[in-house]
């Protein structure tokens, strides 16, 4: 008699092709399984990407489900992972074609599915830099909130989201000028914000890890500049610990 | 999340899983195991269930409550994982039997048999949905009754119902309508013999006004509060 991995794997195999054979009756009804797993996957993917689905309609979305379920089958009990490779399969899917920023868009999305699930940490005040003299400053190092996901786009990806919070929003201009921001959970929800350049540029460093000093020179801060964007790390409650660089001696 | 641990400061939560693939010969999804015990941590629920069903193969997840052969081996197979799953929570999970829509040629034993097998071997509880019954005896030809009839007294914990869609011929488990009458019936006659258990109405899809689904509850109460009268 077949073992229970066997018939699992013949029920697996008939699941995926309709000619398989699987020692089940009615056979027919296999069909519904066949069904409730695409569905599930279909809409778990639906539900991650409702901005992505918005633009390009039900029917596509659906072709774009079932080809890439074909190539990144579900991989956890959990159906909330099942986008995890969607965005780099959107960008080989759509490389070179009129709808390339729809991977953009997707990575998008994604970063809020992700931030979701993660936890908040306690921010930390300005305050906290006090406990270092004046020439430390330029090496700290911060540790910022672990949900924050930073995205830079050749496309209007923050634009075309916003706009699409709601039911039959106008297409936004793709040709409109690239943007860049950030996604991270809040007390109410997941926010997504557009960021003025050089603040986007000056936390992409922070969040790689660059002390103080380095992420300045990066982003190309002059003093105003610097005053803003220190400001906004903690007005938004971005960072969660300071730490001094390795190599430089606490005060 | 945050709404959730609001409900619970007011009211017992039940945690219902459907990710674990128990009965999964590839072994029991352990990330996924990892984070149900991150969630019971988190919300301290009153009871914890799973279903009696695999969900992958090969590295594939159908993401689906999969039917088992009832066998020997499924037996073995089911209330170890189940016993390692309940070691890890640090919890007795209840075990719910699934809606079917097709049957192994290999099955030995009856559902029933099956479940009553996995609770003694494991040490769980059982969780019976009885429009998975309804459901299942109606797509297999199977007898409802003696179904409720076959599971011991003592190991069911608590009890679903929930409504069903009609494909054809064949009855899916949607959760998308009202409680059928037979399943209320089947409900008095469960609630009859296990005693007046905690009851869920699983409306998940095409979800009706909050007071379709408040009265559906109080249909549940209602036979509830006979039974505990009787037993007064």
């Amino acid at each position: 008699m077949a073992s229970l991995r066997e018939l699992q794997a013949s029920f697996a195999a008939a699941l995926r092709d309709e000619s398989a054979t699987c020692a089940v009756l009615p056979r027919e009804n296999l069909s519904i399984y066949r069904n409730n797993a695409a569905i599930n996957f279909r809409s778990a993917l639906a539900s991650s990407f409702p901005v992505l689905r918005r633009r390009v309609g039900d029917d596509y979305f659906r072709q774009l489900a079932m080809r890439y379920r074909q190539r990144h089958p579900s991989r956890s009990g959990d159906l909330h992972w099942v986008g995890t490779g969607f965005a780099a399969f959107l960008a080989e899917e759509l490389q070179g074609t009129e709808y390339a920023w729809l991977a953009d868009l997707a990575r998008l999305e994604w970063s809020r599915e992700e931030a979701a699930v993660t936890m908040t940490h306690a921010a930390i005040s300005v305050d906290a830099l006090a406990r270092f003299a004046p020439e430390q400053l330029e090496h700290l190092v911060f540790s910022l909130q672990p949900s924050l996901r930073l995205h830079a786009s050749d496309f209007p990806i923050f634009s075309i989201w916003t706009a699409n919070q709601v039911d039959n929003a106008p297409p936004v201009d793709q040709s409109m000028a690239g943007e860049c921001g950030m996604v991270l959970i809040r007390i109410d929800g997941v926010e997504v914000r557009r960021l003025e350049a050089r603040v986007f540029s000056y936390l992409s460093a922070l969040a790689a890890g660059a002390p103080l000093g380095e992420a300045v020179s990066i982003a190309g801060l002059d003093q105003p500049a610097l005053v803003h964007a220190l400001a906004f790390v903690f007005q938004e409650a971005l960072v969660c610990a300071v730490t001094l660089k390795v190599g430089q001696s606490a005060h | 999340m945050r709404a959730l641990e609001r409900a619970r400061a007011d009211y017992p939560l039940s945690l219902h899983g459907v990710g674990l693939g128990l009965g999964s010969a590839d072994g029991v999804d352990r990330g996924h195991l990892a984070r149900v015990k991150q969630a019971i941590a988190r919300f301290e629920p009153a009871l914890v269930s799973e279903h009696a069903c695999w969900g992958h193969s090969g590295g594939e997840f159908f993401n689906d409550l999969l039917p088992l052969p009832y066998t020997d081996e499924a037996v073995e197979l089911l209330a170890r994982q189940v016993g390692e799953a309940q070691d890890a929570l640090g919890r007795r999970l209840l075990i719910e039997n699934v809606s079917a829509y097709v049957a192994f040629e290999h099955s030995r034993l009856h559902e029933w048999e099956f479940l009553a097998a996995v609770a003694q071997e494991s040490g769980c509880g059982l969780l019976l949905d009885v429009n998975n019954v309804y459901v299942s005896s109606k797509n297999l030809g199977l007898d409802a009754l003696a179904f409720i009839e076959g599971l011991p007294v003592g190991t069911v914990a608590e009890i679903h119902v929930a409504g069903h869609a009609r494909n054809g011929a064949v009855l899916v488990d949607d959760h998308g309508s009202h409680v059928c009458e037979e399943v209320w019936q089947l409900y008095c006659h469960a609630t009859g013999r296990f005693g007046a258990l905690p009851t869920l109405i699983e409306w998940d899809t095409n979800i009706p006004a909050l007071s379709t689904l408040v009265a559906e509850s109080q249909r549940a109460d209602r036979m509830l509060g006979k039974l505990r009268g009787l037993a007064a």
